[in-house]
């Protein structure tokens, strides 16, 4: 890996926390919060970057990414005893293929129905590979805490 | 250990169960997952000691029964907003009921409590637009033009969210969505930017792709009904959002011959 490529990197790092951290305050996330969402984020985000840039697509690049990232958030609803939503709805921001359902639906009022066809497909696939890979991490059993059976 | 009733009369019964349901409630509108409104009102069935209690969540409404359908409720949940600092702040309510730490008043008065938690101030809620907006411009492979104009555009989208609250949500996606495409047409004939890069950038506050997300979510875990609502809700924010861009993408090309691209 080049130098390049490693402060191309650190730099989709930043990005990304910062806006996890934008799309966390629009949704109201409790202050305690705000880092360990950015951090989230940031992590999904850096996984997903790297993951393409070694050459893998983009639908298993953003299966990749959420494993790590939902299993950061869980270590912070575990730690900072908040619900494990705050850190995922926010740290998925931005993975999720907004961008991909507003092409689909751009295309199919441009009467583009190759590309819209296209576009939806890659949508569906998306945002299934992150649909599974949170629901992968949140089916692994974690060492219980102390107090009584929650969910985290 | 706070005290609580290990056999409610009915009179209680009926007050947990209403309790009950405005957390599940509250869970519902802010945004938590359709599961975790069921789980978290079933495990504050046990702690108050209501007995007999089934309850069925969809997207948009709450069913539940307790005490072998001697009480049985429904509530309407039309209107979702995301507000997870409520959402935490039910879970840690439940946490500490499970713990045995609150009482029934206790509990309710804590719960009032957190339905009032404001959102973040309007200042605050612009700023943050504006900032999302030319970062995710970076992201999606902007320069620092695009930027600054998704930054413009995501300033003027989240004023007029915040000063037109009351419009009816698909017609504020439908020309937010117009008004974020003017503000990066005229920002970008000043910067020479791409407009495409700047208007997704800005888009990314009305996308509903954490929705569809969350939507394939409940597919994957077996709310098929919950996660079609969801997923038809997606769809047709997207088509707001695709109107709203195309109507001033068009009326930009019928006026001045020029394409954007």
């Amino acid at each position: 890996m080049t130098a390049a490529q490693i402060i191309e990197l650190a730099r989709q790092l930043l990005l990304g926390g910062v806006g996890t951290l934008c799309f966390g305050i629009l949704f109201a996330i409790p202050r305690k919060c705000y880092l360990a969402c950015a951090a989230t984020g940031a992590v999904g985000w850096l996984a997903y970057q790297l993951a393409v840039m070694l050459g893998v697509g983009a639908v298993t690049a953003n299966l990749l990414a959420a494993i790590p990232l939902t299993l950061l958030a869980r270590v912070f609803a575990i730690g900072l005893k908040a619900p494990v939503t705050v850190f995922l709805l926010s740290g998925i921001f931005p993975l999720v293929p907004g961008a991909g359902i507003y092409y689909t639906a751009y295309y199919f009022i441009q009467n583009d129905n190759a590309q819209m066809a296209a576009s939806a497909a890659d949508t569906v696939k998306i945002a299934a590979a992150l649909a599974i890979g949170i629901s992968l991490v949140l089916g692994l059993p974690m060492p219980k805490p102390k107090r009584p059976p929650k969910q985290n | 250990m706070a005290d609580i009733n290990l056999h409610p009369d009915s009179e209680e019964r009926r007050r947990i169960m209403d309790f009950i349901m405005a957390a599940g409630q509250t869970l519902l509108e802010n945004g938590a997952e359709v599961f975790r409104a069921e789980q978290t009102m079933q495990i504050m069935a046990r702690s108050l000691h209501l007995r007999e209690f089934h309850v069925y969540v969809l997207t948009n409404g709450i069913f539940a029964s307790a005490g072998t359908a001697e009480i049985s409720e429904v509530r309407n949940v039309p209107s979702r907003t995301v507000h997870l600092g409520r959402v935490a702040a039910v879970n840690e309510l439940s946490r500490e009921l499970a713990e045995g730490r609150l009482t029934l008043p206790a509990a309710e008065r804590r719960l009032a409590a957190a339905r009032r938690i404001p959102f973040p101030k309007g200042r605050v809620r612009v700023l943050s637009g504006t900032v999302g907006s030319a970062v995710f411009a970076l992201m999606f492979g902007g320069g620092a033009p695009e930027a600054l104009a998704a930054a413009a555009a995501g300033c003027a989208c989240s004023l007029y969210l915040w000063r037109c609250a009351a419009l009816p949500a698909l017609l504020q996606k439908l020309s937010g969505a117009a008004l974020i495409t003017v503000v990066c047409i005229l920002a970008c004939g000043v910067l020479s930017a791409s407009v495409n890069h700047a208007v997704i950038g800005a888009l990314m506050i009305l996308t509903p792709g954490v929705a569809f997300t969350m939507s394939i979510r409940d597919f994957v875990k077996g709310d098929y009904l919950s996660g079609t609502i969801r997923l038809i809700d997606a769809v047709l924010v997207a088509a707001c959002l695709a109107c709203g861009t195309g109507l001033v993408l068009r009326g930009y090309t019928l006026l001045t011959g020029v394409t954007v691209a």
